[in-house]
């Protein structure tokens, strides 16, 4: 039942932005008509530089999830094991946190001009700290009897990290991808399109560029789509690899 | 005593570090984009202390004040309008799900067509990126208020404005502050991508024409004020939550000590 | 790391040429091309270097051109230095702040000229049918539309605000890449434009009309941008700039002969439509720099303020 209103709104939506541009509610050049935009997707999805946009795009996405992730796990358990390294790393990791990547963005283009690498850097720094925080939330997380419980196991340090640290942190760690996930794609859309490094968000920066108004939308709608599929893998990802938990925790607000 | 000074000293021991380590590796550097970060430190005052506060820093403040509030009615307006109706609910969901995942930074080019590119512009581009995650969560936080809080309030025929506040804006406040938290670095954002793109003035345009003009050193202490801005709205942030919240927390901390 | 990497990528070439001597470098039994990246801008102006290289006037002086597309001159200054392109394409003025603030760039081609022709160029200063502004000197305290501040657009509007008689002092500037600025000068949000073609197509066709021609009130055909290399890869393969000079040389001859070809060559790297290259004013492409012009560009820069001392000029030019 709600997937059928849901749908019902999702044709609303598009019915809507048909029609008001027909009537003249708004300026058709600026707001082209849902069937132009379909009809340019169409045409945009027939070229293979479309698909190598895509291409771009997902290896960049992914590429500078894969490694804020590693760096966010290694890191925040390295961290958050050790309560005195927790302690004297803790404001740094407050104040370095909420810089805002994008004022990275005229550094990284001297340093490396319009490559992949620039963009690069900036979906990995802010994707970084969505994982790191949750991972340092989880590692605190840890059950104080359980805790002693594997020492007077006598569980070496490895065995702790493997059988109590992580079952743990795991939890935190997915929500940490789901919001990594969603800032990497951010990211790495901006950096295409101010930097101009190769993708999807480049294609959007060369349509406004030769004033290609209805392949503008139709590459957003391409980018909303993206980030729709982030979500819903993530999310299933999450329920997947916390089906044993006891209560599909609620994300530590970050 | 002792306590306090271990607590400083962890605090500052790191960053202080660091800052050391930055100062002296780079001091005789010659590399034209890697400057002494004295030389930063020491431009920073002229750059950003004279008239460009008034002319750059603070209308991209205002801007970002501008966008940021109309974007917290707006997303608390229509997302409790929504929450607390299961069939709008049900029809807007999948539509907002989808505005929502679009990246807001490619809004720019689209909202520039429309509303050029004033200060109408900048605005309506923090707008319409801050106000997903607020409509969304308040959305969450209203369709989850508490049943027998609202059976109390139906049987005590709590209703109008007494209800929202009481009841809906109440126990939504918690999803509506991480709301407006993950809102507040997304406008930051939009912030400075804004006066990337057309702009004659704002801290993002300046910092761009410090690296058109190959002055690096100025452009470092441009990226660094960025950074401290945004370490600033966080923890004013904090303070604010802290306030809106206590009740929260209390709470929060009581359950678990129980 | 890169630069390193540079070094090593352009030891073997420095070792092939030194080889093979320097007679014009048309040996292409010398073994490996030299590859070189060349970062150029989606515009007009470079037609002659796309030219040139589906033509085979780099390729008979043993370079392998690769064209990267950037952003604009400020963007490919600093890939150039750093040695992610071995040359670049950039307008004087950005190469003018460059070279004061002490980035070790040099200069080695001619890019492209004004046409010279007062309302004849391929770039000029607009303003909307209805608008009051009959001179560039009623530019004070209107807003005009530039595509990147600190650049040759804004030195040459201010060229013409000063020739008409006017003070450029009172002139804004709003960065707004061009094709943002038909649209922006038809609603009302700027005052004037400044466009290079294809745009001025677009505002002519929205009734727009021109009040000054900035780059030929600026100086005598003036040269406009230009190509240019890192004095490190100057000093270290002095022979394949020489080539490259050689080569862009007779590209830029070459369009300029041939205005049909770079028609035609323009269509295959930039989104213009056919019957709107068919239509645009094309610039000039001579072989040489004007070096009077730069100079003048470089004064102009000095009494705008864009430059906090006089520019050793000598020290730029080829």
């Amino acid at each position: 039942m709600n997937a059928l209103l849901g749908l019902a709104g999702l044709l609303g939506f598009g019915l809507l932005l048909e029609v008001a541009p027909r009537v003249g509610l708004v300026p058709e050049r600026y707001f082209p008509p849902t069937s132009t935009i379909l009809g340019e997707l169409a045409g945009q999805v027939g070229e293979r530089a479309f698909w190598v946009a895509v291409g771009d795009t997902v290896l960049t996405w992914l590429l500078g999830l894969a490694i804020a992730v590693a760096l966010g796990v290694v890191v925040g358990v390295a961290i958050g094991s050790v309560p005195l390294v927790r302690a004297a790393t803790s404001s740094t990791i407050e104040f370095l946190r909420p810089i805002p990547s994008v004022a990275l963005i005229p550094l990284v283009v001297v340093l490396h001009g319009s490559t992949i690498t620039s963009t690069l850097i900036l979906v990995v720094y802010a994707a970084f700290w969505q994982v790191l925080v949750q991972v340092l939330h989880g590692v605190a997380d840890i059950d104080p009897v359980a805790r002693d419980t594997a020492r007077s196991y006598r569980l070496d340090r490895w065995a702790r990290v493997r059988y109590l640290t992580w079952p743990t942190a795991l939890p935190y760690v997915v929500t940490g991808v789901r919001l990594a996930a969603t800032v990497a794609l951010i990211l790495t859309i901006t950096g295409e399109l101010v930097i101009g490094s190769p993708g999807l968000g480049q294609l959007i920066a060369t349509a406004r560029q030769s004033g290609a108004v209805p392949a503008m939308y139709a590459l957003i709608v391409v980018t909303g789509v993206f980030g729709v599929l982030a979500n819903v893998v993530t999310r299933a990802a999450e329920r997947r690899a916390l089906h044993w938990h006891p209560s599909m925790r609620a994300e530590v607000p970050a | 005593m002792t306590a306090v000074l271990t607590r400083v000293g962890l605090a500052l021991g790191l960053p202080v570090v660091l800052v050391a380590v930055w100062w002296f590796a780079s001091a005789g550097s010659t590399d034209f984009f890697f400057p002494p970060l004295r030389t930063i430190v020491e431009v920073f005052g002229p750059t950003w202390f004279g008239e460009r506060l008034v002319d750059d820093v603070l209308p991209s403040l205002g801007r970002l004040a501008a966008g940021y509030a109309a974007a917290l009615v707006l997303g608390v307006g229509l997302g409790v309008l929504i929450g607390s109706n299961r069939w709008v609910r049900a029809v807007t969901e999948p539509v907002l799900e989808f505005l929502r995942a679009i990246p807001p930074p490619v809004l720019v080019p689209v909202l520039m067509l429309v509303a050029g590119i004033g200060n109408g512009m900048k605005i309506l581009v923090i707008i319409s990126g801050c106000v997903w995650p607020i409509l969304l969560n308040t959305v969450a936080g209203v369709r989850a208020v508490d049943g027998v809080l609202e059976d109390t309030c139906r049987t005590y025929r709590i209703r109008g404005t007494l209800r929202w506040r009481h009841l809906v804006l109440r126990s939504a406040s918690p999803q509506i502050v991480t709301g407006a938290r993950q809102a507040l670095s997304v406008g930051i954002i939009l912030m400075v991508i804004s006066e990337m793109f057309a702009a004659s003035s704002g801290l993002g345009f300046t910092v761009i024409q410090f690296k058109d003009g190959f002055q690096i050193p100025e452009m470092w202490s441009g990226v660094i004020l960025l950074g401290l801005l945004g370490v600033l709205l966080s923890m004013l942030f904090r303070v604010v939550e802290h306030q809106v919240l206590s009740w929260y927390h209390g709470s929060r901390t009581a359950q678990k000590e129980r | 790391m890169r630069r390193h990497l540079a070094a090593l990528l352009l030891a073997p070439a420095l070792l092939a040429t030194a080889a093979c001597g320097s007679d014009e470098g048309q040996s292409p039994n010398a073994g490996e091309a030299d590859k070189v990246t060349v970062g150029v801008i989606p515009i007009l102006d470079v037609a002659p270097i796309y030219l040139g290289v589906e033509k085979g006037f780099f390729e008979k002086r043993n370079i392998d051109v690769t064209l990267e597309q950037a952003e604009g001159g400020a963007a490919i200054v600093p890939a150039v230095v750093s040695g992610q392109y071995q040359f670049g394409f950039s307008n004087i003025v950005s190469l003018l702040l460059a070279h004061s603030e002490g980035l070790p760039v040099k200069m080695v081609s001619n890019g492209n000229n004004s046409t010279g022709v007062d309302g004849e160029d391929f770039a000029a200063l607009m303003v909307s049918a209805d608008s009051p502004i009959e001179t560039a000197a009623d530019l004070e305290g209107r807003t005009v539309a530039a595509n990147t501040l600190q650049n040759i657009v804004d030195t040459a509007v201010r060229a013409s605000v000063r020739k008409a008689g006017g003070d450029p002092t009172k002139v804004k500037f709003t960065a707004l890449p061009f094709p943002e600025q038909p649209a922006a000068l038809a609603s009302g949000q700027v005052d004037a434009v400044f466009v290079v073609e294809p745009f001025q197509q677009a505002v002519l066709g929205q009734g727009g009309r021109t009040i000054a021609s900035s780059y030929v009130d600026t100086a005598p055909n003036l040269t406009v941008a230009s190509y240019f290399t890192s004095q490190r890869i100057l000093s270290e393969n002095p022979e394949l700039v020489k080539r490259f000079t050689q080569a862009m040389q007779e590209s830029l001859s070459y369009a300029n002969g041939h205005p049909d070809e770079a028609r035609a060559i323009i269509g295959s790297y930039t989104n213009i439509a056919r019957d709107v290259v068919a239509r645009v004013t094309l610039p000039k492409w001579p072989a040489e720099v004007n070096r009077d012009s730069v100079q003048r560009v470089a004064d102009l820069a000095l009494e705008d303020g864009l430059l906090k001392e006089p520019a050793k000029v000598g020290d730029l030019l080829p």
